[in-house]
């Protein structure tokens, strides 16, 4: 059925691998910025475990599922931690090292860090641009749990938290999106991480 | 005896009137006092500040003992020690390593006010345990509430009925006694004469902890400590490895960063969540005054309570009874 305005997409984002070799990175990427940073200019923390020269973007796999799926949850693993604090969730990405420990990305009813229930994710198609709440989005790292979503659980969008945004060819079901989620509570307080997924639609059923 | 009686009830007894406005004004002191602690808490915003104060000393809890805390130093000194090899064995791909050479320069520094941030905590382990063995401090406003009412209620009563019999009157006194005892006796019960003062030289040696900006310094540091560390475990260490130079502190740093990062990763998270709470227990009155605020009315209350006569009936005149 040909994607109409308006239109809710269910089914799976499913992530291209991030690629780092060119002059801008493409793919499934993650870059977090520096308390008092912007998005455009940084500062940003440089994770020395990224493949990329550039260390503040750690270019992203997908997950067993083959990414993102909307109207449903890809919730963390019953033991969501090994005993040296690394992620096992691997749904949506594959869990990667950030600071010599994995993080992994989960949608989960009931927020690991602030406890609140959320939604599901859901991307509503307007033309070809793209817009929705991906409010679960939760990066799970070294036995600690930070919400990622844009919104956040409670609705707000603090400091540079952007609303998600995309764009979508439907004759080639390619998509990107993008968004940005301030870390709030925890050591990472403050800091802003920015997730640029890309890839191809697979509508469910 | 009658006449006996007579001049008993002169040399012993006020005026009716005299006796009806003394007792009326004890009462409305007992009565003032009373509020004063009803409405203390609601004044000092005990009711919002007092639990974020309970969840600072919970937050604090995990990290505030010395084991823990000769931890953190021995993580700090085990950075220090891989550094202080490095740049005593000058390797060249720690000279050629930007991320590695920028991380060198700030280290000095990092690891002075890590070391000091340490020592300040650590010197307060004692005085956080005074504080931690109070009563939980979401109960602190029900500690004025309560009693408040009670005073308030059973003076604001008598007040209401100024011609009351002897028994009523000899009630009210004893209940107003114990209840102004009773806070007299709270402080030392609780030890907040010895506890309460400790609690007052952690909050200032905090002060200039739980900030946001020092929050963030420290945030800094990590992301400065996260980029050596790899720059050391993912091209120092391999070049060492590769010539064969051995540089024990280094190797060790490496296999225990990722415990480092275990370990100290939720004490910055602890020192973030509770720069709020921090500032709202600051807000409150100094914790050694907190003992007074209990005795004082205490005082007032007993002492008010004491002066309070209580009027003879016919039956103990006719025997002579004060």
């Amino acid at each position: 059925m040909p994607a109409q305005a308006g239109t809710p997409l269910i089914g799976t984002f499913r992530l291209a691998a991030g690629d780092c070799s060119g002059a801008t990175p493409t793919g499934t990427y993650f870059r977090m910025i520096d308390p008092g940073g912007t998005i455009a200019t940084g500062k940003y923390f440089a994770n020395p475990d990224s493949t990329c020269a550039d260390k503040s973007i750690t270019v992203e796999q997908p997950g067993t599922d083959g990414g993102l799926v909307t109207g449903s949850f890809q919730p963390d693993p019953a033991t969501p931690f090994d005993a040296f604090g690394n992620s096992l969730s691997g749904r949506i990405l594959v869990a990667r090292s950030f600071t010599a420990i994995k993080f992994g990305i989960s949608t989960n009813p009931s927020d690991p860090q602030t406890h609140q229930k959320v939604t599901a994710p859901t991307i509503t198609l307007q033309g070809n641009s793209l817009s929705g709440q991906i409010t679960a989005w939760s990066a799970a790292w070294n036995k600690l749990y930070f919400n990622q979503g844009s919104p956040k659980p409670d609705g707000s969008r603090p400091g540079l938290t952007s609303p998600v945004i995309g764009t979508y060819d439907a004759s080639t079901h390619a998509f990107v999106l993008t968004w940005a989620s301030e870390v709030v509570g925890g050591p990472f307080n403050g800091f802003t991480g920015f997730w640029h997924l890309q890839g191809t639609f697979v509508a469910a059923g | 005896m009658a006449s006996d009686t007579a001049v008993h009830d002169r040399a012993t007894r006020t005026s009716p009137h005299e006796s009806s406005s003394r007792v009326g004004a004890l009462l409305f002191v007992t009565a003032l006092v009373g509020l004063g602690l009803v409405t203390a808490p609601f004044a000092f915003q005990m009711f919002s500040r007092a639990p974020k104060g309970a969840t600072m000393i919970a937050d604090f809890k995990p990290f505030m003992t010395n084991q823990r805390l000769d931890g953190f130093q021995h993580d700090i000194a085990e950075i220090d020690g891989a550094v202080t090899q490095i740049d005593r064995a000058r390797p060249p791909a720690a000279a050629s390593n930007a991320t590695y050479q920028e991380f060198d320069r700030q280290w000095p520094a990092i690891n002075a006010d890590m070391t000091n941030l340490l020592d300040t905590v650590q010197r307060n382990v004692g005085n956080y345990r005074a504080v931690a063995a109070l009563p939980d401090f979401r109960l602190f406003p029900w500690f004025f509430v309560v009693p408040g009412v009670l005073i308030a209620g059973a003076a604001g009563v008598a007040l209401r009925r100024p011609r009351s019999r002897s028994r009523s009157r000899r009630r009210l006194r004893v209940v107003l006694v114990a209840l102004g005892v009773g806070l007299v006796l709270a402080p030392l019960v609780f030890d907040m004469f010895a506890r309460a003062p400790k609690g007052g030289h952690m909050m200032t040696a905090f002060k200039d902890l739980e900030t946001t900006q020092k929050v963030q310094r420290v945030q800094g540091y990590f992301s400065a400590m996260a980029a050596g560390q790899g720059a050391i475990r993912l091209d120092i260490e391999a070049a060492l490895q590769r010539s064969g130079t051995d540089l024990p502190a280094v190797a060790a740093l490496d296999r225990d960063w990722v415990h480092i990062l275990n370990d100290m990763t939720p004490m910055i998270g602890a020192m973030s969540d509770n720069v709020g709470n921090y500032r709202a227990v600051a807000a409150m009155p100094p914790f050694p005054m907190f003992p007074w605020f209990f005795v004082i009315p205490g005082v007032l209350v007993a002492g008010s309570a004491l002066l309070i006569r209580v009027p003879r009936n016919n039956a103990t005149r006719r025997q002579g009874v004060s």
